[in-house]
């Protein structure tokens, strides 16, 4: 098969544009990873689930699609809360394994709960701007995805603001770097952590969202994939690198659009994941990691 | 006389980011010596214990040990090339018995090692003597079969420093062995310690009790603000007016205060 | 009688599944790759006995051994780094070997009829067992001598140093590598250990079910792997078979009458078990009285010699 570099470029161009639903998602497993240390296996699952009250909404009430964009991602912050306070609240601080198996179990939880309310099958989710276009020369944008990204971007704004200009922000990074210091200094660890979890689940809905509209669909199916691909744009920018989740999310849906482009949507994802190993053995700290500690 | 040193460190530094923790170490210790690395807190003591292990790596400086560089091996390398260390927060194998701790890091004297097989997939019996004789020595005899986390706080440093035995160093690190104890446990530990050095053993000490530092070493380096202050016997490092000034003055401060 | 003994091919498979997954838990990682192994295992075992007309034990022996070289293969960078870097690393892997079978299009013809694996339709016809007439007590033999094998293995290991090696890098990895441990030896010995054991069981699933698909190695079965030692706690192996007979005996078999609401409840217990007992559900004070009294015993013998 031949492409020429118009195809390349334009499978490109929206690779990079839905890549911002990874970079949101990878931002919101660094958020967590960055208060805790510890990886919370059930997000990618909430986003989907806040995705999917968002379109019940709309739906049950007869809404306009807008306010998928506003309930889901509450619901999904809401939902986060939940995960917090179940799998990782009363959990002893320096056991890994603990939480990460119960936000697992969440994971599945989630998933199955979802698979029987909608008996398994797709639901449509309405179409962002199905007219919008806009042709710049052999290229063009399409309007949807567009706006996720716009979209995606002033949220990754908000939280940068959040985290380094704001008090909340401050508390947190504290936490994060000394859990028991800044607990004697009054800084509530649980009230800082469970703030992480709701702001990172809201930021997760609204990924959810975006990715459902811009796949058309929405599925109990996107949840793993979502997950793989949100706790490999983590990895690869370096575990608790914000601007590496961010830069990732773009480098990996630029990637899979490649992938697809080359090899077909059967095999996209399995390249998609073989980029992990490339850079566990190449750069195994990720693109903004700092070195590997040890303790 | 003319004998190398058996531990030579010279230049070694260490900056975590702007932080010097160790700037510009020079330390030789003979065979056999007890030697005393002291300082106030955050002086870089610890900092240079880990760096010897290679828990992380210089930023400069080169360690040797019989003439081998340390410097660039992997931690459990330089444990097979002869040193080994106790921690300033006991770090033991605590749901494992007092015995299988000693198991994990036994290793055979030069010249009488067994093979692999034997040293992987060997049943308990076959060091049955020898891990008992350690825990003898380190006054565990009876508790052999406890799990570590049960011990009392001063046994559990004894188990720690039968650990650091067990791998059959040429040199031992302590990294503050009297911290916590009681006065009781610490004129304990001073035997013990004296006790290595009468079975040739060369020590590295880093501590806080200066008692037991004055008594037990040979020679001693002062760190202050990760360099080197000063070095020589007890009674010149006593005697020596910077060192006051950066320890003694501000520990017997402490000790008005209280 | 025939419903008992595929409930008992089921909890042997799934046993050595958990069990796969003890080995590496000792050391302190979690892994979610078992699935993968478990997948190579019985692609390459079926195929052997399928396309190359192999008998039925040399076949699982090298499907336990491919699983085991890629095992190896992936446990050497994703266990240099850190442990939360494992999990991420083997959902990818076992996500990548479910895709590759999906891809995965080998049709050969043998005795006039076409076999092998169908991609997207899955690798059926694995009929060794019935066209060499085992009955199917025959079947449930087999497997469950392969996991008394295994069992036993895994015994004796705990009572050799490796064993306790083993559980020293799973309490203290600063401790374990001050004592003179190659931190990286140990874990990629424990997961390759632990990709064999997988590889095998699935073997012995693909053979006993006659068909796979790539349905079947979902990260679902990764988690219930994970999860038999996890709630069986790690004091020995029983506590694994127990947690299988549990979770696939009462939730999976005795609830079948609740459908698809196992799969929630199953998700529910994992999250339960862990905020009350993240040691694990079955406590090991009692094994480990038991086990106590023995050493002692041992040593008083060992004293007097």
């Amino acid at each position: 098969m031949n492409f020429d570099h118009i195809d390349v470029v334009q499978s490109l161009i929206d690779g990079v544009l839905f890549g911002s639903v990874y970079a949101l998602l990878g931002l919101g497993f660094t958020l967590i990873f960055g208060a805790m240390h510890k990886l919370n296996m059930a997000y990618a699952a909430s986003s989907i689930a806040g995705a999917y009250v968002g379109l019940a909404t709309i739906t049950i009430f007869a809404v306009p699609t807008v306010l998928a964009f506003v309930v889901g991602p509450l619901a999904a912050g809401v939902v986060g809360l939940l995960i917090y306070i179940s799998c990782f609240q009363f959990m002893p601080r320096n056991n890994l394994l603990a939480p990460l198996m119960a936000s697992i179990g969440a994971l599945f939880f989630i998933d199955e709960v979802i698979i029987d309310q909608t008996a398994g099958s797709p639901i449509t989710f309405p179409v962002l701007l199905p007219d919008a276009y806009f042709p710049v020369g052999e290229y063009g944008f399409r309007g949807d995805l567009l706006f996720i990204a716009f979209a995606s971007f002033i949220l990754m704004g908000v939280i940068v603001f959040m985290l380094y200009r704001t008090k909340m922000g401050l508390a947190t990074r504290a936490a994060s770097q000394q859990p028991v210091a800044s607990l004697l200094c009054g800084i509530p660890t649980h009230r800082t952590n469970s703030t992480v979890f709701i702001l990172a689940g809201v930021l997760g809905g609204f990924a959810g969202c975006l990715a459902a509209a811009a796949v058309g669909v929405l599925s109990p199916l996107l949840t793993l994939p979502l997950t793989v691909k949100g706790l490999i744009v983590t990895v690869i920018g370096g575990l608790g690198s914000i601007r590496g989740a961010i830069v990732a999310g773009f480098m990996i849906g630029a990637l899979e659009n490649l992938f697809l482009l080359f090899r077909g949507v059967n095999e996209r994802d399995i390249y998609v994941f073989l980029v992990l190993f490339l850079f566990l053995v190449v750069r195994p700290n990720g693109l903004f990691g700092t070195s590997i500690d040890r303790d | 006389m003319g004998l190398a040193p058996m531990l030579r460190i010279t230049g070694l530094a260490k900056y975590f980011g702007g932080v010097r923790a160790v700037d510009g170490l020079d330390i030789q210790i003979d065979k056999g010596e007890i030697f005393g690395l002291i300082g106030p807190n955050g002086s870089g003591k610890s900092t240079t214990v880990n760096l010897i292990c290679g828990v992380f790596p210089q930023t400069s400086g080169t360690i040797e040990l019989d003439n081998v560089d340390l410097g660039k091996m992997a931690p459990h390398q330089r444990i097979e090339s002869g040193v080994s260390r106790t921690f300033q927060n006991i770090r033991l194998f605590g749901e494992l018995t007092v015995w299988q701790n000693l198991w994990v890091a036994w290793r055979d004297a030069p010249g009488h090692e067994t093979n692999w097989l034997v040293n992987w997939f060997g049943s308990p019996a076959d060091r049955q003597h020898e891990i008992q004789k350690l825990l003898e020595f380190s006054g565990l005899g009876d508790h052999s079969d406890k799990p570590a986390n049960s011990l009392s706080f001063g046994e559990q440093r004894q188990l720690e420093l039968a650990r650091a035995m067990a791998s059959k160093p040429k040199l031992i690190l302590l990294d503050e062995p009297a911290a916590g104890m009681n006065s009781e446990e610490v004129a304990d530990l001073k035997e013990r310690i004296l006790t290595m050095k009468e079975l040739g053993m060369t020590v590295l000490l880093v501590e806080h009790v200066m008692d037991l530092v004055m008594s037990v070493t040979d020679r001693i380096t002062v760190l202050n603000f990760g360099k080197p202050i000063a070095e020589g016997t007890p009674v010149e490092i006593q005697n020596n007016e910077a060192v006051q000034e950066a320890y003694f003055g501000s520990a017997k401060n402490v000790e008005a205060g209280a | 009688m025939e419903y008992y003994l595929g409930i008992s091919q089921t909890i042997g498979v799934h046993t050595l599944l958990g069990l796969s997954a003890y080995v590496l838990l000792l050391t302190g990682q979690l892994s979610l790759a078992q699935v993968g192994f478990f997948a190579i295992g019985s692609y390459v075992s079926g195929i052997l006995t399928v396309i190359f007309g192999w008998h039925v034990l040399p076949a699982l022996f090298v499907g336990a051994l491919v699983a085991g070289v890629f095992a190896f293969l992936v446990g050497f960078p994703a266990l240099r780094v850190k442990g939360l870097m494992l999990v991420v690393a083997t959902i990818a892997f076992s996500e990548i070997v479910r895709l590759v079978f999906f891809n995965l299009n080998w049709r050969v013809e043998v005795n006039g009829l076409e076999v092998g694996p169908d991609s997207t339709q899955g690798f059926r016809e694995i009929r060794y067992f019935a066209a060499n007439g085992w009955e199917q007590a025959h079947v449930v033999l087999l497997i469950w001598l392969i996991v008394i094998l295994v069992m036993v293995m895994l015994w004796w290991l705990d009572k050799v140093r490796a064993g306790a090696v083993l559980r020293a890098v799973g309490e203290d990895e600063l401790a374990a590598q001050s004592s003179g441990i190659n931190l990286t030896m140990v874990k990629v010995a424990a997961m390759t250990g632990g990709g064999v054991i997988a590889g095998i069981a699935g073997g012995l699933y693909a053979h006993s079910t006659t068909y796979v698909d790539h349905h079947t190695f979902s990260i679902l079965l990764a988690t219930f792997a994970v999860s038999y030692p996890i709630l069986g706690g790690l004091k020995n192996v029983l506590g694994t078979l127990m947690a299988v007979i549990f979770i696939q005996g009462f939730i999976i078999e005795g609830l079948r009458f609740m459908g698809d609401y196992r799969n929630i409840l199953f998700g529910l217990l994992i999250i339960v078990a862990m905020n009350f007992r993240p040691q694990g559900l079955v406590d090991g004070n009692f094994t480990s009285d038991v086990r106590k009294l023995l050493r002692m015993k041992q040593n008083g013998a060992g004293a007097d010699a």
